[in-house]
């Protein structure tokens, strides 16, 4: 932006027309100790928790630890300039972020800076970074679904807006893969994305960048980048700075999809943190309220009722209800669930995306494990089609499991065993996906149905996938109508299973795969 | 600072309690302030820290110099001190018992600095003011300090009022950045 000099002029004396000259009263604290980004001060005796201190050098600090004599206090960012005898003044603020409109394309650290070299942020708006849960009477019930454009996930595991849904797997099994497709599956939904990342590499949180901007799905995200060589404090901070910025929308009545990538790495931020304010150690060396940690930023996760969005925008917005989707990452060492951590957020998320390595090695992906999953409010949410025809697939899942060990002895087997077995082997290919490639309801019901309906039964199984992407080739060029009236509606009738049927018993003569 | 504050309390509460009972309260804390004024002396320190003085002789010494100075509860309160190898809490102790005495007599230490001196009048109607806000009598503590440019700068204990042009020009410089 260029500015002329008169213009600058103007600006300065609007800002010094606005500036308050009183005199300014606030508490003061001095320094005494300074160890590993835990600065204690002396004073402050009017400290609140949770209350943004100033430090010299416009450093900001977090006070967590309210003592007799001192306050201990988490300096958010580079404290090394700090020294024993430094005055710190309290702000009378709990620490807050920018919110709004304006931060989504952008990429921000966990204070909300913009870290990607855009410039300013143009919002006024604040929000404090820790806020209490929409109580019982301002929910609604969660009964539309957040489409994730995964076959596997959105037929067996449905996501709800306003669910918390817990993605869960060892290193290298593809979480962070299923999260990025569900933000690239939102363009045009007006589902608003927000991408936390919590103690990943910089080159990663880049790379996830360019993917989405190379997918056009910048335009509808907001990135929360605390990288691994930011403090501690900050990516302990990040999670509640992403989840401000989700309720922004929630509240005025929008839906939101915010994933936390990873809970894993926040726990252990939270853990140094604590340790360093010497709080008493626990199970794994976590803190004793390591549990509220994330039950208080899931339980944020909601949908709230059109009543609650009126009241919450003065008026403005009525008759909508509002919702923000929590997709948190947990990531387990070894396939080890009943670790402290993963337990944990188990308990306090309403479903899981179990993600196996030996799945992901054979070639299985993304490697759902379709027993293990689940998704407790999902099946409210889902769209009509996709559950009619989706509870064919887990049947036909859960069945082939069951008899996978006998697969070997394919000879020896009845007729009807061995159809189960040939069903399961063909479903376990269909679920297959590549990275990237988001799926829209139409598509994901064609290929649903022509499992469900026995037209793969006759292909080989190694042929499964051309099949699909051959079918799909062929609904797109000649049943766009029909895949158009799915996608619309999402319903599920006589007229569009017998239009879909003969739709596939043509391309099927054609055997163009 | 705030652990010994922390050690030094029970110290500080005991000395207090048995300074209204006997009603000794100005003699305690003259007292007080002399033994942390010879112990804050750099010399003695030398010898205070120095293992190789024993206790006796240490106590012996410390008594020597207080002679005369303080009353017999304070010589007592001393070897006290020396017993429990707490005697680096003296000036900690002092400083809250000052704490204690303030608020049982209801007025706070204010410390309030200006640019010029400031007039009578100015002074009279600035304690009539603070202490109107405070809601306690002061003790006001007045320092002439010429970096402030003008106005005033009060500290009561942790609580500062920044009436200072310093302080208002600094708060603009954020505000215009």
């Amino acid at each position: 932006m260029q500015l002329n000099p008169s213009e600058i002029s103007d600006l300065i004396k609007k800002k010094i027309e606005n500036f308050d000259l009183s005199a300014e009263a606030h508490t003061e604290g001095t320094v005494v100790s300074v160890t590993d980004g835990i600065v204690r001060v002396h004073g402050l005796s009017e400290a609140m928790q949770g209350e943004m201190l100033e430090f010299p050098g416009n450093t900001f600090g977090m006070a967590l630890n309210l003592e007799r004599d001192s306050v201990g206090v988490v300096v958010l960012g580079a404290y090394q300039h700090i020294t024993e005898g430094d005055i710190v003044k309290c702000t009378g603020k709990i620490l807050e972020v920018p919110v709004g409109e304006a931060l989504l394309g952008r990429v921000v650290d966990a204070l909300g800076n913009p870290i990607d070299g855009k410039g300013a942020i143009d919002t006024t708006e604040t929000s404090p970074i820790e806020k209490i849960a929409p109580g019982v009477i301002a929910r609604q019930s969660v009964d539309q679904p957040v489409q994730l454009g995964l076959k596997s996930i959105d037929a067996m595991i449905p996501v709800g807006r306003g669910q918390r849904e817990l993605i869960i797997g060892d290193r290298q099994t593809g979480k962070t893969a299923i999260a990025i497709d569900a933000i690239i599956n939102q363009k045009g939904t007006g589902i608003k994305c927000i991408y936390v990342a919590i103690g990943q590499k910089r080159s990663s949180i880049a790379n996830v960048v360019r993917k989405l901007e190379e997918h056009g799905a910048m335009g509808h995200t907001i990135i929360v980048a605390a990288s691994a060589s930011e403090s501690a404090a900050l990516q302990f901070i990040a999670p509640y700075t992403g989840c401000s910025m989700g309720e922004f929308f929630r509240d005025r009545g929008e839906d939101a999809l915010i994933i936390y990538d990873d809970l894993t790495k926040q726990a252990w931020a939270y853990r140094q943190v604590s340790l360093l304010l010497r709080r008493p150690p626990g199970r794994e060396a976590y803190p004793g309220d390591v549990f509220y940690l994330h039950s208080r930023l899931l339980e944020r996760a909601s949908r709230i009722n059109a009543d609650e969005v009126e009241k919450l925008t003065g008026g403005k917005v009525t008759g909508k209800t509002g919702s923000l989707t929590a997709l948190p990452i947990i990531e387990t060492q070894g396939g080890d669930v009943s670790a402290f951590v993963p337990t944990n957020v188990i308990s306090i998320t309403d479903g899981q995306i179990f993600l196996e390595s030996n799945l992901f090695n054979s070639g299985i992906r993304p490697a759902v494990n379709a027993g293990l999953s689940v998704s407790r409010v999902g099946g409210a949410a889902q769209t009509k089609i996709i559950k009619k025809l989706g509870g064919g697939t887990r049947l036909d899942l859960a069945q082939y499991r069951e008899l996978a060990a006998f697969a070997q002895f394919a000879s020896d087997l009845d007729e009807s065993t061995r159809k189960q077995i040939e069903r399961g082997q063909r479903v376990t290919e269909l679920m297959k996906q590549n990275q990237y490639s988001p799926m829209s309801v139409a598509q994901m019901a064609v290929s649903l149905f022509a499992a469900n309906e026995g037209f793969l039964d006759s292909v080989e199984v190694n042929k499964v996938l051309d099949f699909e992407a051959a079918l799909q080739l062929y609904m797109k060029s000649e049943q766009a109508e029909l895949m158009n009236t799915i996608n619309a509606t999402g319903d599920f009738n006589n007229e569009i299973s017998s239009s879909l049927k003969s739709a596939i018993e043509t391309f099927v003569k054609t055997h163009s795969w | 600072m705030s652990e010994l504050a922390t050690l030094a309390r029970p110290y500080a509460a005991a000395v207090f309690k048995r300074a209204k009972e006997t009603q000794a309260m100005a003699e305690w804390s003259q007292g007080l302030a002399f033994m942390s004024a010879v112990l804050s002396n750099e010399d003695m320190s030398v010898v205070i820290d120095n293992p190789k003085v024993s206790k006796p002789s240490l106590l012996a010494f410390l008594l020597d110099i207080c002679q005369g100075q303080v009353n017999a509860e304070s010589e007592n309160f001393l070897k006290l001190l020396v017993h429990n190898n707490r005697l680096s809490l003296l000036p900690t102790i002092a400083q809250l018992f000052e704490a204690y005495k303030a608020d049982e007599e209801g007025y706070v230490d204010v410390e309030v600095k200006t640019a010029y001196t400031l007039s009578k009048e100015a002074k009279q109607s600035l304690t009539a003011t603070l202490e109107h806000t405070l809601g306690k009598k002061i003790l006001m503590n007045v320092a002439v300090d010429k970096s402030l440019i003008g106005g005033v700068l009060v500290r009561a204990g942790d609580r500062v009022i920044d009436g200072s042009i310093k302080g208002r020009l600094q708060h603009m410089h954020k505000a215009l950045q």
